[in-house]
């Protein structure tokens, strides 16, 4: 899951964010009363956005759309506890009867689905509609930035281009090899998966919308996402972008089916399109007291409302670590910071400070952070030694420090340090031309430049920023960006930041250090023992922070609003509130 | 008179055919690529190409919009396989990111910024000729001080400010509407209170800068024209203030009136885009600055620009026609 800009306000409008569950240390926030929950009446939640970002199964990325449909209106074979804390991360059946059978070194995965579980239409969910939905994965020409497991997983050949064999449902080029893949049992309820290699995590992937049941006849196709099928307690009465989404209770749903969700709300209705000074005079004035604001506050708006709280507004808000890293990585190929020493001083001299400050500070922002890897992790996560634990480390920077380093480069990589201290070379930083990131540069280039760096920022149209990525990110050498792992697995963090996975930002395949990394990562990977996997991860951390491949990394805060009539509410690790459990108090 | 509005009529239809090729290659000159936008994550290069072909970025640029001509005549299918779906003439295009075919999208937002505009016009009409024409009769009296106070707050406070402030210290503050149905579509047939609860407040915000210029240039029309010779010759046949003003001066004076308010009124069509963003309605205007910021949505954007360019367009025939009905001088020539 990635991001480009780190603020909170932001994060709901990138369009590939991925679901991330953590276990946290800490402990997420008991639910906001311990009263009864009360059935009843009509939940609101409102956002500026005009959309979701996608409401089709194969297409949704979005860790909180994810969450919202999967407690409403889309089951999956397997889903997440719905409690705060550690206890929210833990896997359980949700239509399967258990979290699946893996076999042949978990290349194969089975999964048997509940009696009794049914669509709105009250026709039974059955193993073909949960190979329909997995199959239309494979239709890139329509759904493409959804979860791309499926393809990458599913033992199905490639062709020279590196795409699947199978072209998906509509197309049906390569439909034996998919049928080869995904079988049936001849009852239809019994489900299995072969893959290409051990996924030992496979049974997390089923948690998204993206491997769930679709029914064939009632696939619209592209126009799907507007008025999909439900299988939950509730059911899509309308869908308007830029206005209103309205649910009502699914009567074909069975509580007996369905031990993971309690629809309280008799009705749920979605408003889209607000302007962000209206939503959040909303949340601030608590003038819609049983709706919930989806996407949090502007920055200013936040500092102002979280700051000095009455016991009523601290009741309806929270502050919490979410599942998201902001990182900041150096480009290790040839020409850029392919120095080990250099990349070591431009992190000791990094300003985090000022940076988080400008930001929001560590009250809303967040933390300077030790590991790509966040804390919530769990056992994939350690406590790396050096970087921000080295005693000459000061969060402000340490440009003394950093000088000393430099010198060290001297010797050690005469070119990499001439190209970064030579005023007709110096680094590049190419950023989006916003207030924000003006802002940033001055700060970061005034901090570098004391350290001996020579160092410019360079501009580049944010309205186009993302889209010309793909350019920038060879020419820069520095590029900030931020993630959440799918699910509480550092399989989908450390390959996918720093291996072969799709956002390496860091070309550290060029480096001679990569082929020891890259080993670790592939034997943790199909590691089987849990405990060993756990272990493998921390050792790829370590190694991976040594390297100073990320120069500056901070674990994020999120804060959450919701109206004073809502109940029911806590911060699920899986890096949003838990909708499923809201009520409207009476 | 017919013919010459058939000429307009053709010169128009000829007008939006260049506009709309002109925005084709507009957009290709753009240097962002709309087949990785909703590839953030980074989709196989595979993967981008089909999403260049389903975009039809795929083929150059005259041909795109030779497809977009015959998409109005003859609709237009997209989609491969069992998914492909097809869009009625006059199609003009298909949205991915709404998930509709371009014209129900139209269909959806234009009767907003139509309500936006006509509800916006008649009031800064109403306020802005009447005040005008109140200052200029008690010319250098508390009236027409108080006129001027007026136009000088209208034309200085950006409808963005203005905005803000009814938003949050109006119809939030006082619960003038319920906080989640400001800026929700009611049809004015169905459910007029509705409707003007919808767009009471935006169409005020949007009329106050306009009644300002409006106020203050019928006020100085009014008075040259009163200084005409015409105009005193009438004063000493006898007629009284109320007749001359009525029969003589405001004849004269309606003319650039109207020809201002009906272009203005055109411009609201390239979108009001402030006051629908700031009072959350789902306009053009709001739909065009996202399509051309945010989603790269080739179709919106040629849409939207062709009915703003139309409006334009059509508005200075009408002008024309109306000015012709004012001034018989006109019609002669």
């Amino acid at each position: 899951m990635s991001f480009n800009k780190m603020t909170k306000g932001i994060f709901a409008s990138i369009s590939a964010t991925a679901l991330v569950a953590g276990i946290t240390l800490v402990g997420a926030a008991a639910p906001a009363n311990a009263a009864t929950p009360t059935t009843g009446g009509t939940l609101y939640y409102y956002s500026h956005q005009e959309q979701w970002a996608a409401m089709d199964p194969s297409l949704m990325y979005t860790g909180r759309d994810m969450v919202w449909a999967s407690a409403h209106i889309f089951r999956n074979l397997t889903s997440f506890k719905p409690a705060p804390g550690k206890a929210g991360t833990t896997l359980i059946p949700d239509l399967a009867t258990n979290t699946g059978v893996p076999s042949n070194k978990a290349k194969t995965w089975k999964f048997t689905l509940r009696p009794g579980v049914t669509w709105e239409d009250g026709s039974a969910i059955t193993c073909a509609d949960l190979k329909y939905g997995m199959s239309r994965n494979f239709a890139q020409e329509l759904f493409e930035g959804g979860p791309y497991y499926a393809v990458s997983w599913l033992d199905i050949p490639e062709e020279d281009d590196g795409s699947s064999a199978y072209k998906g449902p509509y197309v049906k080029t390569g439909q034996a090899a998919y049928d080869k893949a995904v079988t049936c049992s001849a009852d239809n309820r019994t489900i299995t998966y072969n893959l290409k290699r051990s996924v030992p995590d496979f049974n997390y992937f089923t948690t998204y919308p993206a491997s769930g049941p679709i029914k064939k006849s009632a696939d619209t196709g592209e126009a799907y996402g507007m008025k999909p099928l439900s299988s939950g307690p509730y059911k899509i009465d309308k869908y308007e972008i830029n206005g209103t989404m309205e649910l009502s209770r699914n009567t074909k749903w069975k509580k007996s089916s369905d031990p993971i969700r309690t629809p309280y709300p008799d009705k749920i209705t979605v408003r889209f399109g607000l302007s962000e000074d209206v939503r959040d005079e909303i949340s601030m004035k608590d003038t819609q007291k049983n709706g919930v604001n989806l996407d949090g506050l502007q920055l200013n708006n936040n500092i102002t409302f979280f700051t000095n709280q009455n016991a009523v507004d601290k009741a309806r808000s929270i502050n919490t670590d979410d599942p998201f890293t902001g990182y900041l990585a150096a480009n290790t190929s040839p020409g850029h910071l392919d120095c080990v020493q250099v990349r070591k001083a431009v992190f000791f001299a990094y300003p985090t400070a000022e940076i988080i400050k400008a930001n929001g500070g560590t009250k809303f922002y967040g933390t300077p952070g030790d590991n790509p890897v966040k804390p919530s992790m769990g056992i994939d996560y350690i406590k790396t030694k050096g970087n921000i634990h080295d005693p000459n480390y000061k969060i402000e920077g340490n440009p003394t420090y950093a000088k000393k380093l430099l010198e060290e480069a001297k010797t050690a990589c005469p070119e990499a340090y001439d190209r970064a201290t030579n005023p007709e070379k110096g680094l590049k930083y190419y950023r989006a031309d916003t207030s924000g990131n003006k802002t940033m540069a001055v700060i970061v280039e005034e901090a570098l430049k004391k350290a001996g760096f020579v160092i410019e920022t360079v501009y580049k149209p944010s309205g186009t920023y993302n889209t010309e990525l793909k350019n920038y990110k060879k020419e820069t050498d520095f590029l900030g960006s931020g993630w959440a792992s799918d699910w509480p697995n550092a399989s989908t963090v450390l390959p996918e930041l720093l291996g072969e996975g799709c956002c390496n930002y860091t070309f550290n395949k060029t480096t001679k250090e990569y082929p020891a990394f890259k080993k670790i990562l592939d034997k943790a990977l199909v590691e089987l023992d849990r405990n060993k996997q756990a272990k493998l991860w921390q050792q790829a951390s370590q190694y991976a922070m040594d390297q100073y491949w990320y120069i500056f990394t901070v674990f994020n805060k999120s804060q959450e609003v919701w109206g004073s009539k809502v109940g029911g509410v806590f911060y699920w690790d899986l890096g949003s509130l838990a909708f499923g459990n809201m009520y409207v108090k009476k | 008179m017919v013919r010459y509005v058939g000429k307009r009529l053709f010169y128009t239809l000829l007008l939006m055919l260049f506009v709309s090729l002109t925005v084709y290659f507009i957009f290709d000159l753009l240097p962002s690529d709309p087949a990785r936008l909703g590839c953030v994550k980074g989709c196989p290069d595979s993967t981008v190409e089909l999403n260049r072909i389903k975009l039809g970025l795929d083929v150059p640029v005259i041909e795109q919009w030779w497809r977009f001509i015959l998409g109005l005549f003859q609709g237009r299918s997209y989609g491969t396989g069992d998914a492909t779906f097809s869009c009625p003439a006059p199609a003009l295009g298909y949205s991915w990111n709404r998930h509709a075919c371009v014209t129900d999208v139209i269909k959806e937002t234009f009767p907003v910024t139509l309500s936006l505009a006509l509800g916006a016009l008649f009031m800064w009409l109403a306020l802005g000729v009447s005040l005008g024409i109140l200052a200029a009769r008690k010319k250098g009296k508390w009236q027409d001080k108080a006129s001027t106070v007026f136009v000088l707050v209208g034309t200085s406070l950006p409808t963005f400010i203005t905005g803000i402030m009814v938003v949050l210290f109006i119809v939030l503050q006082f619960n003038v509407v319920d906080p989640l149905e400001i800026g929700i579509w009611h049809s004015p047939f169905t459910d007029p209170v509705g409707w003007l609860q919808t767009f009471f407040f935006p169409c005020a915000t949007l009329a106050l800068a306009y009644a300002a210029t409006y106020t203050r240039f019928t006020r100085s029309n009014v008075i040259e024209i009163s200084q005409e010779d015409y105009i005193r010759t009438a004063r000493a046949k006898g007629l009284s203030e109320k007749v001359i003003l009525r029969k003589h001066t405001l004849r004269a004076a309606i003319a650039p009136i109207v020809t201002m308010a009906g272009m203005d009124f055109a411009a609201l069509f390239g979108g009001a885009v402030i006051t629908e963003s700031i009072f959350s309605l789902n306009g053009l205007g709001k739909l065009s600055i996202k399509a051309v910021t945010e989603t790269f949505d080739l179709p919106i954007i040629v849409a939207t620009t062709l009915i703003a360019s139309s409006f334009v367009v059509i508005m200075n025939l009408l002008v024309d026609i109306a000015y012709a009905y004012i001034d018989p001088r006109v019609r002669t020539k």
